[in-house]
């Protein structure tokens, strides 16, 4: 197959080549492998890369993925990092409105009618940034002869992929992994791997967040070798009987293998062990290998329960072993019981009232902008911790996967936001104005965001914390959204589902979300709808937003808690100030910028800033309001 | 001159009255329209005289409200205002204003147990309202300053009134007693109550500079320096000057800035350096509100309604928390 630059235009092609979503476990060759840390199976390719940037997709090289390419113009860059902030392209923030306002009239493809098809709106665009990337690289040994995949964690917002001359695949949705087989194309020595990426395609009519609009690859890269026998995808579902105390373990797995051992009757083993906190084996089960293993529910007496207060983790251990008794794989999980559910219109987890007191949470350094490290998610979660803080709603986008696990940890409650958001196309100047809006009811553009659906929860189904499934921010409602809604609904009956668009389209109330959820509604607004015995329990994805000095009059929706069993608490707008780190044109002293502080315009300039913490990772004063009333309900 | 009794030294100049103890050496002035010096161990504690204050720079939150279109005359208010009278009391007797020439009658040891001068002042809102601020100094040298506005219908919500007194350097820090970190009316639940002494005079980092280190509900507040104006020596050992409470605890901020300093920049590096200490002791301070930054405004128990009255007090004299051993300057 080609690669065709028209796929940018098109909201139909969002992934080609790409392998399909699955959970998002890690893979060790066994056990004491795992206790070191470092799994033989996976190679960073993180570091230094060839580059070169072009201002459109005309001018871009487009050969440069050719063995025999000159590339000796080529720059060199930093992988992950945002291209922007390497030095090339201008950093933009803007909000509501889509980036390219008062420098092109667009419409979507297809939408509101068939009048612009959106024939080279991207590809054949003046200004549509490319970046060409370029590694070279050996395989390290535990990936030598091993079935090879490559994992983008975050790439903005289109790239096309070639390894060793050959075109690989294409991807779209920034904030999912893209993960592509790389085993036809690959060598043991002198792997070269390019990468192209496009400023924006038709993803930018969904990925219209509140943020500053960058692109690149911003997350790892990632090789992985998967062994003889490789469990592609697992789904553990311990349930918790909240009356009883009883747990319930179940688990479906799908496994892969590339030999003997794969075939049927082999006599290859996947051997499941459930440990809890002391090391006691809770359970323990050995089963035929097959592309399909489903482990049966167990009852389990007793269990301990997980929540913000006792996050307690059970040890999942999975051991793949070939026909020959030797061990292929081994996976550790961490899973917890508990039970979300609707109960008299109130959310409850493990039979009891749910309050949430959240906050909302960007990916966000004041360096690297949303490519963050260890450390800084580190700091944001001791953050929440020490702040009484229980739940984060990863606002507009999923995270890097380690903050799941983190959260399981920690016991903070997540509400997984799907990577959408169409702002622009039906909110113009504050005033609901759905004209045009995608993704809508149009077919078109049903395709990518029920993939951004599938991919969210594919990858990320295991994890306890996670006690919601979020449609997505701020896109209206349609039949793409209901459809999004139906899916979960239909995937995973162990979580509820959020959406916040139906306030502005009322007729798809009884078909999106399983909460009222509301932005910035007034204490006023939300006791209006929770003393008239409403439909769903409420709760606000959105509220106190913390731009500046604010934070002033939390205590009114706090009051609420104890009047209305429906209130179920709120986010905080949001968890960091997005600024940037400059060196100030005057003085040389290293500053704190943000929007329209780059010429970009249009910008919503300040308004970038809203944390609870400042961009430097520092409190604000307002925190300790937060501590107390949050602490009221720890 | 010494001081053998216990009482006020009194200078009846032609153009201010000079107040005088052991260790302070006060001097108001009918031309600047309030208190011109405040020596205290010897050292000069006003830049400028001080004045009602009226406006606080916007937060993002009055900004998204449009607060500044209803309240912007505040802001004219607050850089300017008209002095328009002053009476002084001797001994709890008024007399007649004793600027020259009916000072004349006075001579050069002129005594009192305490005296009182109170400076009336209207504002240049549309329609004016007027504040009176008395400063009735007793023989230990502690003034206690009343200050007293009088609401006027038809005037917009007041975006904080207080006093603003102006340093002449930078203070080193201050230390109050009161609540744990910046708190405002509709955020002061977390607030904790101790003795808190802050290095400097830290300007909140919100990305655009804005109102900021309010402290509600304080008992005194002390500032304290080390550095004068005075050619003679620009260091001298460190002082401090002490605002308490007398009926009802106030709030304040102690920043490098004023307001309109603040109001100006869009980054803190448009923030001129830092070279003097204005402290604002507030009878009355707005909400910061929250509930967006786009319309909303403060809950209504939180702003100030400027057709009612305000009224509050306090004292100033020397520090105590933290006092100076050694000569002054």
């Amino acid at each position: 197959m080609k690669a065709d630059i028209k796929w940018l235009d098109d909201p139909e092609v969002f992934r080609v080549n790409q392998l399909p979503a699955h959970s998002d476990h890690r893979f060790f060759a066994n056990e004491q492998e795992y206790k070191s840390g470092q799994s033989s199976f996976s190679q960073s390719l993180n570091g230094t890369w060839k580059f070169k940037y072009s201002e459109n997709a005309k001018s871009r090289p487009a050969e440069f993925y050719k063995e025999e390419y000159d590339r000796s113009g080529f720059d060199e860059i930093q992988v992950p990092g945002h291209i922007e902030l390497a030095g090339y392209d201008k950093i933009h923030y803007i909000n509501t409105m889509y980036p390219w306002e008062g420098h092109r009239y667009r419409r979507p493809a297809g939408v509101p009618d068939d009048q612009h098809m959106g024939a080279g709106m991207f590809s054949e665009d003046d200004y549509n940034p490319a970046g060409s990337y370029v590694t070279r690289f050996d395989l390290d040994e535990g990936l030598i002869g091993k079935r090879t995949v490559i994992c983008f964690e975050g790439v903005e917002q289109a790239m096309y992929v070639w390894l060793n001359g050959s075109f690989v695949g294409y991807a779209e949705d920034s904030f999912t992994p893209s993960e592509f087989d790389l085993t036809p194309y690959i060598r043991e020595k002198d792997n070269l791997l390019a990468v192209e990426v496009h400023k924006r395609s038709t993803a930018a009519f969904l990925e219209d967040q509140d943020f500053f609009r960058f692109f690149g690859i911003f997350r790892n890269v990632t090789l992985f070798a998967k062994p003889e026998l490789h469990l592609e995808d697992m789904w553990a579902k311990p349930e918790l009987d909240p009356d009883t105390g009883a747990g319930y373990f179940s688990m479906d797995m799908k496994i892969s293998g590339d030999g003997a051992s794969m075939k049927e009757g082999a006599g290859s083993k996947v051997h499941i062990v459930l440990k809890d906190r002391e090391g006691c084996v809770c359970l323990e089960k050995e089963m035929e290998v097959q592309p399909e293993v489903k482990l049966g529910q167990t009852e389990l007496k007793g269990v301990k329960a997980w929540d913000n207060k006792e996050p307690y983790l059970y040890t999942l251990g999975i051991t793949l072993y070939n026909e020959k008794g030797e061990v292929t794989e081994f996976i550790p999980y961490q899973v917890g019981f508990r039970k979300v559910e609707l109960k008299n219109k109130v959310i409850c987890l493990n039979g009891k009232r749910l309050v949430i007191n959240g906050v909302n949470r960007h990916e966000w350094s004041a360096g690297g902008g949303r490519c963050i490290g260890a450390d800084e998610m580190k700091w944001d979660m001791e953050c929440i911790r020490r702040n009484h803080i229980n739940a984060v709603r990863t606002c507009h986008y999923p995270d890097q996967i380690p903050w799941y696990y983190m959260c399981d940890e920690a016991g903070v409650y997540v509400m997984a936001e799907v990577n959408l958001e169409s702002h622009g196309s039906w909110q113009k100047m504050g005033a609901v104005e759905p004209s045009w809006n995608v993704p809508g009811d149009s077919e078109k553009w049903t395709g990518a965001v029920m993939d951004r659906a599938k991919s969210n929860f594919e990858l990320l189904k295991n994890h306890t914390s996670i006690l919601f499934w979020s449609l997505g921010n701020e896109s209206y409602a349609g039949e793409a959204i209901a459809r999004m809604n139906k899916y979960y609904k239909q995937r995973d009956n162990g979580r509820l589902v959020h959406y916040e668009g139906v306030f502005h389209n009322r007729k798809y109330e009884g078909r999106i979300s399983d909460m009222e959820s509301r932005m910035y509604a007034s204490p006023r607004q939300a006791e209006e709808y929770l003393a008239q015995d409403p439909e769903k329990p409420f709760i606000l994805c959105e509220y106190m937003h913390d731009m500046g000095n604010s934070l002033g009059g939390l205590k009114s929706y706090i009051d609420l808690i104890d009047k209305y069993e429906m209130y179920q608490g709120g986010f905080i707008w949001d968890f960091i100030d997005q600024a940037l780190w400059v060196e100030d044109e005057v003085t040389g002293r290293r500053v704190l910028r943000y929007g329209g502080d780059f010429d970009d315009r249009p910008s919503d300039y300040e308004f970038s800033g809203n944390g609870i913490v400042f961009a430097d990772r520092t409190e604000k004063p307002a925190m300790q309001e937060v501590r107390y009333y949050y602490g009221l309900y720890k | 001159m010494d001081y053998t009794n216990n009482k006020l030294k009194l200078v009846y100049g032609d153009v201010t009255l000079g107040v005088q103890g052991p260790d302070f050496h006060y001097i108001f002035s009918y031309q600047t329209g309030g208190p011109e010096s405040l020596v205290i161990q010897g050292k000069e504690w006003l830049y400028r005289t001080p004045k009602p204050t009226f406006w606080r720079a916007l937060t993002d939150n009055d900004r998204g409200s449009k607060f500044h279109l209803r309240s912007g005359m505040w802001l004219a208010a607050d850089m300017f205002i008209k002095h328009a009278d002053t009476e002084v009391k001797v001994n709890g007797e008024e007399i007649p204003l004793p600027k020259a020439p009916a000072n004349n009658q006075y001579h050069a040891g002129a005594e009192a147990d305490s005296v009182e001068i109170i400076f009336t002042y209207e504002t240049i809102t549309v329609p004016s309202a007027s504040v009176t601020v008395s400063y009735l100094t007793e023989p230990g040298g502690e003034i206690l300053v009343s200050v007293h506005y009088f609401g006027k219908a038809g005037l917009p919500e007041l975006p904080v009134f207080g006093m603003r007194f102006v340093m002449p350097s930078r203070a080193d820090g201050f230390c109050y007693e009161g609540l744990s970190g910046e708190t405002y009316p509709d955020r002061m639940a977390g607030g904790i109550r101790g003795i808190y002494e802050t290095e400097g005079l830290p300007v909140t980092p919100y990305i655009v500079p804005q109102e900021c280190g309010m402290h509600m509900d304080t008992g005194w507040v002390e500032i304290y320096r080390s550095t004068v104006l005075d050619n003679r020596k620009r260091e001298c050992l460190q002082s401090g000057i002490r605002f308490s409470a007398a009926e009802g605890n106030f709030a304040f901020s102690c920043l490098p800035y004023t307001a309109e300093e603040l109001e100006n920049a869009t980054h803190h590096e448009e923030l001129p350096p830092a070279r003097r200490t204005v402290l604002c002791i507030a009878g009355a301070v707005r909400g910061v509100g929250g509930i967006d930054s786009w319309g909303s405004d403060v809950e209504s128990e939180y702003c100030i309604d400027a057709g009612k009255d305000i009224c509050y007090s306090f004292r100033i004299g020397k520090a105590v928390h933290k006092s100076v051993s050694g000569s002054s300057i």
